[in-house]
């Protein structure tokens, strides 16, 4: 009687319903596949604060009063909501990239990997829509509050600072935890530039073994349980920070 | 500080009407300004354009797919009986998380490239295919838009119906449904637009559709300023179309809350 492993006992029990994870027992396509899953991973770790930083900023400017503020801002949003990020991503990596690769004087000089541009066009894609769900939040914040504040002597930035937005933050919330979900499932358009995140390293597991069904059924549970985790958190963070009395 | 409450000026009307038509200006100032540039352009634009109708076309269909699928689905997570109720909700829940990308991707690599109708092989194209791998998400979507419409209307509105001696499906049919599609409206919009955003995804799959066919005019010319001129264009359409949804659907929010 030969010593099965977890790994060969899945691979047993799996195949006799007819799905195939063989290469989970090969090193070289095995190791390929945990890190799509860590590069995904890793990718929304990072462009969760990133997305939060922008949009609070963006949030700011939109409703700073001043129109060199607002406007430029304003036309960014707009252009980020309206076009697929999968455009803004190969205009970025296509046409940006290649701009700061003539600057710095070729390619080898670059120092923006595809890594980064994902990072940066999903995150300020995002961005935009925390901006709106906080802009939104903002504006429901009484005017009675804020003229109040004025009255004891808060400057705009103050103002800003320790009372709208730690009101606009909670009312929010529910509009950010939902542009999270809608975060982690963006960042797949990685694997148009060849960012190795987990549908670019099930490709190249798929095109060997021809296992789509099965590799599916793993990214789809995936992103239910990322997705999952965010929407716990976010409830989570949603009654810490209730303030009684509120209603938010 | 004070004029946030007040209407907005005049200049931000015009300066948001402007907006919607600065894209297509740059592009066209561009082109006017360097005619070897502007007589490319001109070339590419029927590839671009026969691009953009497999986009419009991918995203109507599966949007009409989806919106069918769905309502049934939103119909079915309130059915009483667990049998029913438990493998739709499983459905809703799975692929309103699952990246647009990921089942586009699923479609294109499960299915075969042709069927077998009655002995005739009959092609599947790969737009069919993407077409598929985006309604899928959109029932899900519109499947909990519909739930969450038919959950709006009071419970009161089932017992009157009741006592006027509607049957289940009948108040639902002559009741509740259509309060709901006004409801739904304006979340539906937002589906429809980020569905058709989704179809420059297609792209990935080889789908001759605008992103796609940019990529391959850029290739051809082989230059810098084409490249991005072209990509210009291709946000240009895409915006165009959306941004008037866009701007639709928060009329319609303010006017249904107001109301």
């Amino acid at each position: 009687m030969q010593h099965m492993s977890v790994t060969d006992l899945f691979i047993s029990l799996t195949s006799r319903i007819g799905l195939n994870y063989e290469f989970l027992v090969s090193g070289y396509e095995a190791q390929i596949w945990r890190d799509g899953f860590v590069t995904t991973l890793y990718l929304i770790a990072a462009l969760i604060p990133v997305s939060l930083i922008a949009g609070v900023t963006f949030a700011a400017c939109l409703t700073s009063g001043r129109l060199w503020l607002s406007v430029p801002v304003r036309a960014f949003v707009e252009l980020t909501r309206n076009t697929p990020t999968l455009v803004q991503l190969m205009f970025s990596f296509l046409v940006l990239n290649n701009l700061v690769s003539n600057m710095v004087g070729g390619a080898q000089n670059n120092p923006l990997s595809p890594f980064f541009w994902v990072i940066a066009v999903v995150g300020l894609h995002i961005a935009a829509l925390h901006a709106e769900a906080i802009r939104a939040g903002i504006e429901a914040v009484p005017a009675s509050t804020v003229e109040a504040a004025q009255a004891i002597g808060f400057s705009r930035l103050q103002i800003l600072r320790y009372v709208e937005i730690p009101l606009a933050f909670r009312a929010s919330l529910p509009a950010i935890v939902n542009n999270l979900i809608n975060l982690a499932k963006l960042t797949t358009i990685g694997n148009a530039i060849a960012v190795s995140e987990i549908t670019y390293a099930s490709i190249m597991v798929w095109t060997q073994r021809d296992n789509v069904v099965s590799l599916m059924i793993v990214i789809l549970l995936f992103f239910s349980v990322i997705n999952f985790v965010i929407a716990r958190i976010g409830s989570w963070v949603e009654r810490r920070l209730a303030v009684p009395g509120y209603g938010l | 500080m004070t004029t946030a409450a007040l209407p907005q000026p005049v200049s931000h009307r015009v300066l948001r009407n402007l907006g919607i038509l600065a894209l297509p200006l740059i592009v066209l100032v561009w082109s006017l300004a360097d005619p070897t540039l502007g007589q490319e352009v001109v070339e590419w634009i029927p590839y671009l354009a026969s691009g953009f109708a497999m986009n419009v076309v991918i995203a109507v269909l599966a949007m009409a797919l989806g919106t069918l699928v769905g309502a049934l689905f939103g119909i079915l997570e309130l059915v009483p009986h667990r049998i029913v109720r438990y493998p739709v909700v499983a459905y809703v829940q799975v692929f309103r998380n699952a990246p647009h990308l990921v089942l586009i991707f699923a479609t294109t690599y499960i299915f075969p490239f042709e069927i077998v109708v009655f002995g005739n092989y009959l092609p599947f194209p790969d737009w069919v295919k993407a077409v598929i791998g985006l309604a899928i998400p959109a029932s899900a979507y519109v499947a909990e838009i519909t739930r969450g419409a038919i959950l709006s209307i009071p419970t009161t509105q089932w017992e009157a119906a009741k006592g006027l001696g509607f049957a289940r499906s009948e108040a639902l049919r002559w009741i509740i449904l259509p309060q709901c599609l006004r409801r739904s409206l304006p979340p539906w919009m937002n589906v429809a637009a980020s569905i058709t955003m989704g179809t420059a995804l297609a792209s990935l799959v080889g789908v001759h559709e605008l992103l796609h066919a940019a990529t391959d005019a850029s290739t051809a010319v082989r230059r810098l300023d084409f490249t991005i001129i072209a990509y210009l264009v291709v946000m240009a359409a895409f915006f165009l179309l959306c941004y008037p949804i866009s701007r639709l659907t928060r009329r319609l929010e303010g006017r249904f809350k107001a109301a």
